[in-house]
């Protein structure tokens, strides 16, 4: 329980700290914000372990007659791990990647208190803390949205809020309801719904997945995200590709598991509903994204896509799928954050953003490149890349569930990805080979180091899909 | 163990060409070696002892399994021997081409790929080394960087990554129709669900039908071929779609060799059969139009393969008495690559020199390159199928299981001997236009050439003269290899089979003597009557057709996208009439605490709280009526 509470508080205790640090001590808050994040990495690595091994980590309290409870159970283990080690690489991206820039501090402070409300998601207990932990997120998120105080920055965040205030708005009258219904909130006692019978529980799902769904980019609630681009690279890899999009994902998650159970969605017979809005999604966002010239609005749209695989898993209510939706949230960012953070590297060392505009650049900046290499391996789906066995179990779920034309819609979207990406790198390399490479510098190094680690990850796991196969397998057979 | 250190050693020679790129030492050559000889250790231990197996046992979804069962060491063995012979040419022609490094990297990174693919002991290892070769692979193809070069590159790259998901889409099927995903050498599969299972060989036909260049998913071999470096060429042409009728193969024996074809998979004969015939006939034809040396032998490549996938379709169809036709596949799987190879190490040599592989600006080199042309000709009667070389006994074998099912009476078949027979017309004609173009006839140009390495020539003469050995004794090579190879697979009577077979009966003599004959007057009405230079219009060439369908496609996507911007602006349009007017009215409340809607006015209460009550009050009217019993659950 110590690591659970010590877990949340680093981010905002980190945050707090840095708040009253001096803007010129540069070096202090970089060491602060690494302590911080390593500390948060650690504690719900520590979490995790007591989970595994099945300790109940509970923390409740209650006022006004409401409950209010952190309980981790496999899945949120599992987001909370993916959520604390990314921080903490991303936090050395930000120490290259902020170099120089305005408003440092304000940045990091919001960045290590949306460590903490993000694993604040992961480990509620009930929907209350759930819901609460989502709001805060929202807020503790809009500072770095807006981090460049241009016109089309605040804009852009201003769109953010109101999507992201609308789906909660979605999310708060669905706990309601549950409550009514069920008269019970919280998650360790079996999903929450089940037993009932009612018309409208079709409705309160499609409610509470319109919710979640505008924070997951599902179609056609997504237009926040590529408008979102313009925060700071970092903000842009981790939180619209990881964090706060996988906080909508996992709510969703939760909805179908742990609040209605997979046996009550699949008597209300709606998931084909939502396999339909999942394969639309995954198909039309890797079309818009072969339309953009923005590298990163590119990126923004391939995020949509992918964020619907797991989605596709979720509901098709197999063990296969479930297994496959999971392995895919573990293995995607691996090859996502790398593609952020190489268009970060590139939009830093030339100011180039336009794909057009980015021929030999493999000559300027090779490692970057053969990085964008792999990773872009990685989001087609093939072997030896992690992704793959995401895919693969994906389409094993599919055929269980006897919709097979979904692995054809994610075979699809693999080549539609090749199409989106190998034009780029091959592009980069060609044209003359003599010029001066630009890739030097400290600032480069700190940049380059989280994408060669994770490039090296995704190809570790690809190879030993073994390593991450506990994770999955503990919350496979957590819901089924 | 043998089988990962087969494995590991183009590897650890790939590592040690970066580091230690300053010694001259040709390490590509040592390590081929090194293969070879392992390769043998190989040989000996599966043919005595019976098949090797080495599982790594990690925890997880993935365990590596290697395999290696006659027909696996057999390719091994073909692989380092083509890899070996490569490496020797590889060190003079490397010496005219930009980025040898990478290039060379390339190749023992491949052949690393290649050996896992042949070694892999279960389907996933297999699909992991599949992947793999494709990337490295691609390196070759566009290893010139030159704006053919990478259009060929992304043609070959998306092939294959298609290839690849069908592969992977089949291993999901398979995984679902027998729950326990099949090893590979386990014989026939009695699947549960036998619907699933035979999509999965549907889609693993496609999968290694793109590798293996069967028509129509062939588009990208001659491109891919042709606009590679020579010894890559010779590889791509020679091991890597060989990668493909291995994989038919395997696939093949998950359906059964050597016994009748269950129902619900019967079909499986007859269409490989037919798809191997149309690959034959469209390979051929497409290579007499061709002008260019390397794009001809790169459809030759196809026609070639053509033949082994009729023959595997046969042996599928024939059942217990297929094993002519697969020891024919097999055989001519072998043989076509010593020949193919052989043919493209030539025109590197030729290239070198001239700069050129247009034939029509070559001719009359036999005076300048007189081994080249010798070695070629040897090369070109092994192709054709002339009497004496391999080509003739694999050939002559899969004649005569083609005449073995003719016999039962079939449409089709019957249809297939006769184009079986028009292609090796076709054959022996567009050969003789490649050699009598390149060596003999008019000279266009007179330049004196440098002479021509011996490391260029040496490689050339090991093909040959295993050509030549494997053709005059055309019985020993299936007898101590081939058949124990297909009694593995389950072919049972292959030996029983091949017994009624004479290589050197008149009537096949007679028979490839008078095809050789007709081709070459066909060549020569071909060429002087101008035919060979009909160039098809576009919707008659399958390219044509794909593109045609893809530009059409593009426009489609163009009319929904420009449907969608549509809406969208209609929506936008809408949510900002509906802002604009109601922040009008909103405003009006606002300013003075009390307004108009319409006839109502409303005094002392502020806009929004006024909104706030009206959607609380159609909140609970709209929940109590659909829950009646609400107020009792709400009992305080």
């Amino acid at each position: 329980m110590i690591a659970l509470i010590l877990a949340l508080l680093s981010g905002v205790v980190g945050g707090l700290v840095v708040a009253f640090l001096p803007q010129t001590k540069r070096g202090l808050r970089n060491f602060i914000v690494l302590f911080f994040c390593t500390c948060g990495m650690i504690f719900s690595w520590g979490v995790a372990l007591k989970v595994f091994a099945g300790e109940s980590v509970r923390l409740a309290s209650e006022f006004g007659g409401l409950t209010f409870s952190l309980d981790p159970d496999p899945l949120g283990m599992v987001f909370g791990l993916i959520a604390s080690t990314l921080w903490l690489i991303t936090a050395i991206y930000s120490f290259g990647y902020m170099d120089g820039k305005h408003k440092q501090r304000t940045y990091y402070i919001f960045f290590l208190i949306s460590l903490s409300m993000t694993l604040g998601i992961a480990y509620s207990g009930n929907l209350v803390a759930l819901y609460l932990f989502y709001e805060l997120l929202t807020f503790a998120t809009y500072p770095m949205v807006i981090q460049e105080r241009s016109p089309k920055a605040l804009k852009a965040g201003e769109k953010y809020i109101l999507y992201s205030l609308a789906g909660a708005g979605a999310i708060l009258i669905a706990i309601v309801i549950t409550y009514v219904y069920a008269g019970k909130l919280d998650f360790a006692s079996g999903p929450i719904l089940a037993g009932s019978l009612g018309s409208g529980l079709g409705w309160l799902l499609l409610l509470f997945i319109s919710g979640f769904g505008v924070k997951a980019a599902i179609m056609p609630l997504h237009r926040w995200l590529p408008a979102a681009m313009v925060a700071p690279t970092p903000v842009s890899a981790l939180l619209h590709a990881v964090a706060v999009v996988y906080s909508g994902i996992y709510g969703i998650l939760r909805v179908v598991y742990s609040v209605f159970g997979h046996a009550l969605v699949r008597q209300l017979g709606i998931n084909a509903l939502f396999l339909w809005v999942a394969g639309f999604t995954i198909l039309l966002g890797v079309i818009i994204a072969a339309r953009q010239d923005v590298l990163k609005k590119r990126l923004a749209y391939q995020t949509i896509s992918h964020l619907s695989y797991i989605l596709l898993g979720a509901l098709t209510l197999q063990p296969w799928g479930l297994a496959g939706a999971i392995m895919h949230m573990i293995c995607y960012p691996t090859s996502k954050i790398v593609l952020f953070f190489c268009a970060g590297i590139i939009s830093e060392q030339t100011g180039e953003t336009r794909i057009s505009r980015m021929g030999g650049i493999g000559w300027l900046l090779p490692k970057t490149m053969i990085a964008f290499s792999i990773a872009t391996l990685g989001m087609i789906g093939m072997l030896p890349l992690n992704t793959f066995w995401g895919k693969y179990y994906l389409m094993r779920g599919s055929v269980a569930e006897g919709r097979w034309p979904l692995a054809l819609v994610l075979i699809g979207s693999g080549i539609i990805n090749a199409v989106c990406f190998i034009p780029i790198i091959v592009d980069a390399f060609k044209g003359e080979r003599t010029r001066a490479n630009i890739e030097q510098g400290k600032r480069v190094v700190f940049m380059l180091v989280p994408v060669f680690l994770l490039a090296a990850v995704s190809l570790i796991t690809g190879l030993f899909p073994g390593i991450v196969w506990p994770f999955v397998q503990a919350v496979v057979n957590y819901f089924f | 163990m043998l089988l990962i250190i087969i494995l590991a050693v183009p590897l650890i020679g790939a590592f040690a060409l970066l580091l230690m790129r300053s010694l001259k030492i040709n390490i590509s050559s040592i390590t081929s070696a090194i293969v070879l000889v392992l390769g043998g250790i190989g040989v000996k231990s599966v043919f005595e002892e019976g098949p090797i197996s080495f599982r790594i046992p990690l925890f997880g979804p993935f365990t590596p399994t290697f395999y290696a069962d006659h027909l696996s060491i057999i390719f091994v063995m073909l692989a380092a021997f083509l890899w070996f012979v490569v490496s020797i040419y590889n060190q003079e022609y490397l010496k005219h081409e930009d980025g040898s490094l990478g290039f060379e990297f390339c190749t023992l990174l491949t052949i690393t790929a290649v050996l896992g693919i042949f070694l892999a002991g279960d389907l996933i290892t297999m699909l992991l080394f599949f992947e793999l070769m494709t990337i490295t692979s691609f390196f070759w193809v566009i290893h010139k960087w030159n704006k053919e070069a990478i259009r060929a590159g992304y043609f070959y790259l998306f092939f294959s990554i298609v290839g690849g998901f069908f592969l992977a889409f089949g291993i999901v099927l398979m995984g679902a129709a027998t729950d326990v995903l099949p090893a590979i050498g386990t014989g026939f599969i009695t699947a549960l669900d036998f619907r699933m299972f035979a999509f999965s060989i549907i889609l693993f036909v496609v999968g290694f039908g793109i590798k293996a260049g069967m028509v129509p998913l062939h588009l990208w071999l001659p491109h891919a071929h042709s606009v590679a470096p020579t010894p890559g060429s010779a590889l791509l042409s020679g091991l890597l779609i060989k990668v493909g009728a291995y994989g038919l193969i395997r696939v093949g024996e998950f359906v059964g060799w050597g016994m009748e074809s269950r129902d619900g998979i019967a079909w499986l004969g007859p269409c490989l059969a037919s798809l191997g015939t149309i690959t034959m006939l469209v390979g051929v034809a497409a290579a007499l139009l061709q002008s260019d040396a390397k794009r001809l032998l790169a459809y030759h490549s196809i026609s070639q393969m053509g033949y082994i996938i009729l023959g595997l379709g046969l042996g599928l169809y024939l059942g217990s008495n297929g094993g002519l036709a697969l020891l024919g596949a097999i055989y001519h799987v072998i043989n076509h690559a010593l020949f193919k190879t052989a043919l493209f190490l030539g025109v590197g040599i030729i290239y070198i020199q001239t700069k050129e592989t247009n034939l029509y600006n070559l001719g009359g080199l036999w005076r300048h390159f007189p081994m080249t042309a010798v070695f070629m000709f040897i090369a070109v009667l092994g192709i054709t199928g002339a009497p004496g070389l391999n080509g003739y006994a694999s050939k002559t074998m899969l004649h005569h299981a083609v005449s073995l099912a003719a016999e039962t009476g079939t449409t089709w078949v019957v249809w297939v001997e006769r184009v079986f027979l028009l292609v090796g017309v076709g054959t022996a004609a567009s050969f003789t236009k490649l050699y009598y173009l390149m060596f003999f006839g008019k000279p266009s140009k007179i330049r004196t050439f440098d002479k021509v390495s011996p490391r260029l020539l040496v490689p050339m003469s090991l093909l040959i003269v295993v050509m030549v050995g494997f053709g005059l004794a055309p019985k020993v090579f299936p007898t101590y290899a081939v058949i124990p190879a297909a009694k593995a697979l389950g072919m049972g009577n292959a030996a029983s089979n091949m017994n009624s077979l004479s290589f050197w009966e008149l009537g096949n003599v007679l028979g490839m003597l008078i095809t050789l004959v007709l081709g070459t007057f066909v060549c020569y009405g071909g060429i002087k009557s101008r035919a060979f230079h009909w160039c098809p219009p576009v919707w008659l060439t399958l390219e044509g057709l794909g593109k045609l369908v893809a530009l059409k496609i593009v426009t489609l996507f163009r009319m929904g996208e420009e449907l969608l911007q549509l809406v969208t602006r209609f929506f936008h349009n809408l949510g900002k009439a509906m802002r604009t007017h109601m922040i009008s009215d909103f405003s009006k409340f606002d300013k003075n605490r009390s307004g108009t809607i319409g006839r109502f006015k409303l005094t002392g209460i502020s806009a929004d709280a006024a909104l706030l009550i009206m959607v609380l009050v159609f909140l609970i009217v709209w929940y109590t009526i659909q829950n009646p019993e609400l107020p009792q659950v709400l009992n305080i």
